[in-house]
């Protein structure tokens, strides 16, 4: 009548980034890590993300390279981007995770934080980026970053203005949306 | 006698056809009337000596003719002759004299497999019957045909059909493990167990070990060279002679599962539950099949059920421990009364959940008493075996307990889910289904289904409440109901119900398979959101690349298509010119 007990810790990701408990991660070492322990990461990570079953967050492996990742976000309810769907690409450093991924939107984004080549300005993808995140997390705070963008340091200006008039906004994002074929 | 004058004449050329023509219909009709359809007793001794009292130049063609008849009697009831088997051992060893000499096996393959298509392959027999008719087939043939070349041809469609089954591997397990071939009519049928078969393998295989081919013993070779037989004309050249050799019924049963993994899983899950039910710690049965199992399978592969066998040992070993220890602690410190409940009446099983087949896990809310029980015979655990801690499923087990009413008392070995719904009525007589489910802390449609059991032992009674969906269950007190519940009062030592209304604690290897596919299908949602559209052989690809942890992705394309179609069929996802889309 016993078994052993395994224990689900389940966090949401705002935009900045937030405490995190779980530490499966060991101390960095900086440059001697090798790659096949960045694969078994990715693949870990991967796992996790299948079988989270977050909705509107999806990222996979494109087909040789593990390094080498599609994402999909959509738009969350209630903001101005609802209905509409945002592919990314991720590429992993092969010095993942003590170094962060290069996320970049593959679509269009009208966004504040995000410039016309799809770069995305965002603090855990940058100087406040830890070990402790993953795809899942990453994605879960791009997701919260459309509707909660940062407009003090934009890199849309225009996007930026816009933001305070939602229902302009919303029209320019219907505007623009192009959705992937 | 007009033959006889005949012949003296002159005219025995004349007659000879006449004559034949009418010895032979005397003969029909005698080997009809003999052979008839008592398969019982052995008729080819009889019709040999009614063949001796004929003319001797009559005698060959005669002997012939006689076997020939018999031979297509014999094979035209072979079925019957084999559902009767071992009874039928006679007729079979005619048939096999009769064949002998007149070589006709393929006409007995040929009927034997039209009769099986017709009679035993259709949709109304139960697997059970198919798997025992396959098994006597197999010790019939043998009988016959010690080299296997017709059974291999006979069992061929069995096989096939077998395949085609769900029920196949739990119905084989289960005949492997009963003693009694789940079919427990009689001391007729012994001949079934298929228990008995991993002993007579046993015994082989200690006395000859012709399976290998690493036969270092020169004597014994030189004796398997002694007997080694050309393969009979029939065979198929192309299959090779080496599998056809052996004629092993478990081997052969084994072969229509396709592995013996599958097999050993099933055992597993059938082993898991049969233990999680057990009470006592009595599991010397489970022993002797475990090792039998273990000779022919190998160690490795039954390694985990090794394992949970042990565990039980092991329980029984520390459910002691734990008790003396507690009790002697009580005695000094006097605290047990307040519970008033006594740690005798708890046994537990403790099990390493690793290599026990996956648990349904239900949450439960025991009785309070029950539950302190629980924790502190959870304490005591910890203090005995730092740093292991248990932790209870609550959900599993037996409980025994008895109802005690006004006029009688009865007793119940129920789930502990039947035993947390009726303790609630010890103080609250009655009971709406939604506070009833709120206070076991299980789901209403759990409660529902559960409850029905006090309802059909005429304990509860269940009546409508304002809201259709929530029902008032109330107690059945005394008198009123003995009558209602007439036979049962008599006897109660009722069955675990777990059994009864088909509820597993262990999840079954279907089970096990759909969570399989469950992961698939979310790794096939995941690539399929970010890449669109895909081809079969790309997702088969992804899956094996990237679909790596527990479970290893290690299904074959055909599998996988088969799959797929199946989430098509659930308009999950669509496929359009040989590529699959998610459904929008």
């Amino acid at each position: 009548m016993t078994t052993i007990n395994s224990n689900n810790q389940d966090n949401n990701m705002p935009v900045t980034a937030p405490a995190i408990t779980a530490s499966k991660q060991p101390l960095p070492t900086a440059k001697s890590v090798d790659t096949q322990s960045v694969l078994k990461r990715l693949q870990s990570e991967l796992m996790a993300l299948m079988m989270s079953g977050d909705s509107g967050i999806s990222a996979f492996p494109e087909e040789d390279n593990i390094f080498c990742w599609k994402g999909t976000i959509t738009g969350s309810k209630d903001t101005v981007f609802e209905g509409t769907e945002y592919k990314l690409s991720l590429s992993f450093p092969n010095d993942y995770p003590f170094k962060s991924p290069k996320v970049k939107f593959e679509t269009g984004c009208f966004h504040p934080n995000v410039d016309v080549y799809g770069n995305i300005c965002l603090d855990i993808l940058q100087d406040k980026w830890s070990s402790a995140y993953d795809v899942r997390t990453i994605l879960l705070s791009i997701q919260s970053l459309l509707g909660e963008p940062n407009t003090s340091s934009p890199l849309n200006t225009q996007a930026a203005s816009l933001w305070g008039n939602q229902e302009e906004y919303r029209k320019m994002v219907e505007k623009l949306y192009k959705p992937a074929a | 006698m007009v033959v006889r004058d005949l012949r003296s004449l002159g005219f025995t050329s004349m007659t000879d056809d006449a004559y034949a023509s009418a010895i032979f219909l005397l003969l029909k009709a005698k080997v009809h009337d003999l052979a008839g359809d008592d398969y019982r007793s052995s008729i080819l001794e009889s019709i040999k000596g009614w063949i001796q009292d004929v003319p001797l130049q009559w005698q060959l063609r005669l002997e012939y003719f006689a076997y020939e008849t018999l031979q297509d009697l014999r094979i035209a009831k072979l079925f019957e002759i084999i559902v009767d088997y071992p009874d039928s051992s006679p007729a079979i060893e005619d048939l096999k004299q009769c064949l002998e000499y007149t070589g006709q096996h393929s006409k007995l393959v040929d009927s034997f497999i039209s009769a099986l298509q017709y009679r035993l392959l259709t949709a109304g027999a139960s697997t059970n019957d198919i798997l025992h008719q396959y098994v006597s087939t197999i010790k019939a043939l043998r009988t016959i045909d010690p080299a296997g070349v017709f059974l291999e041809a006979v069992g061929e469609p069995i096989r096939e059909y077998l395949k085609g089954r769900k029920d196949t591997i739990k119905c084989i397990v289960t005949m492997l493990t009963d003693g009694t071939g789940g079919n427990p009519s009689g001391p007729g049928n012994t001949g079934d167990s298929l228990l008995e078969e991993l002993n007579r393998d046993e015994e082989n295989q200690e006395n000859t070990g012709v399976d290998d081919d690493i036969n270092t013993d020169d004597k014994q070779a030189w004796i398997n060279a002694q007997h080694w037989e050309p393969d009979p004309v029939e065979a198929d050249p192309l299959k090779g002679s080496r599998s056809r050799r052996k004629v092993d019924i478990l081997g052969m049963i084994v072969g229509i599962i396709g592995s013996k993994d599958q097999l050993v899983n099933e055992y597993r899950v059938m082993l898991a539950e049969k233990l999680l039910n057990k009470s006592d710690y009595d599991i010397d049965s489970e022993i002797r099949t475990l090792e039998l199992l273990k000779i022919h399978f190998g160690e490795s592969s039954m390694q985990r059920c090794e394992i949970m066998l042990n565990d039980l040992i092991d329980s029984k070993r520390t459910n002691t421990n734990i008790k003396a220890t507690i009790n002697q602690l009580s005695q000094t410190g006097g605290e047990v009364g307040e519970n008033g409940v006594s740690l005798d009446i708890l046994n537990s099983t403790i099990i390493s959940s690793n290599f026990w087949p996956p648990i349904q896990d239900e949450a439960l809310n025991i009785p309070g008493p029950v539950d302190q029980l629980l924790s502190d015979y959870a304490k005591r655990f910890n203090e005995i075996k730092t740093p292991r801690k248990l932790q209870w499923k609550k959900n599993l087990g037996a409980v025994k307990l008895e109802l005690q009413f006004e006029d009688r008392a009865l007793q119940f070995t129920v789930a502990p889910v039947h035993a947390s719904i009726i303790m609630q009525f010890q103080d609250q007589t009655s009971w709406t289904s939604k506070n009833l489910a709120a206070a076991i802390g299980i789901p209403m449609d759990v409660l529902n289904r559960r409850i029905s059991f006090w309802i059909s032992k005429g304990i509860l009674a269940e009546s409508l409440g304002a809201d259709s969906n929530d029902h008032t269950f109330t107690l059945v007190d005394g008198m009123a109901d003995t009558s209602k519940t007439g036979g049962n009062s008599g006897s109660c030592d009722e069955l675990l119900v777990g059994d009864e209304d088909g509820e597993r604690s262990v999840a079954s290897v279907e089970d096990q398979l759909r969570k399989e596919m469950a992961v698939y299908e979310k790794f096939i949602t995941g690539m399929l959101t970010n890449f669109g559209s895909m081809a079969l052989d790309r997702i088969h690809n992804t899956l094996k690349m990237f679909c790596v942890a527990d479970p290893p992705y290690d299904k074959s394309l055909q599998q996988l298509q088969g799959f797929l179609s199946g989430l098509v069929a659930e308009e999950k996802i669509e496929i359009r010119d040989g590529v699959y889309f998610l459904k929008k």
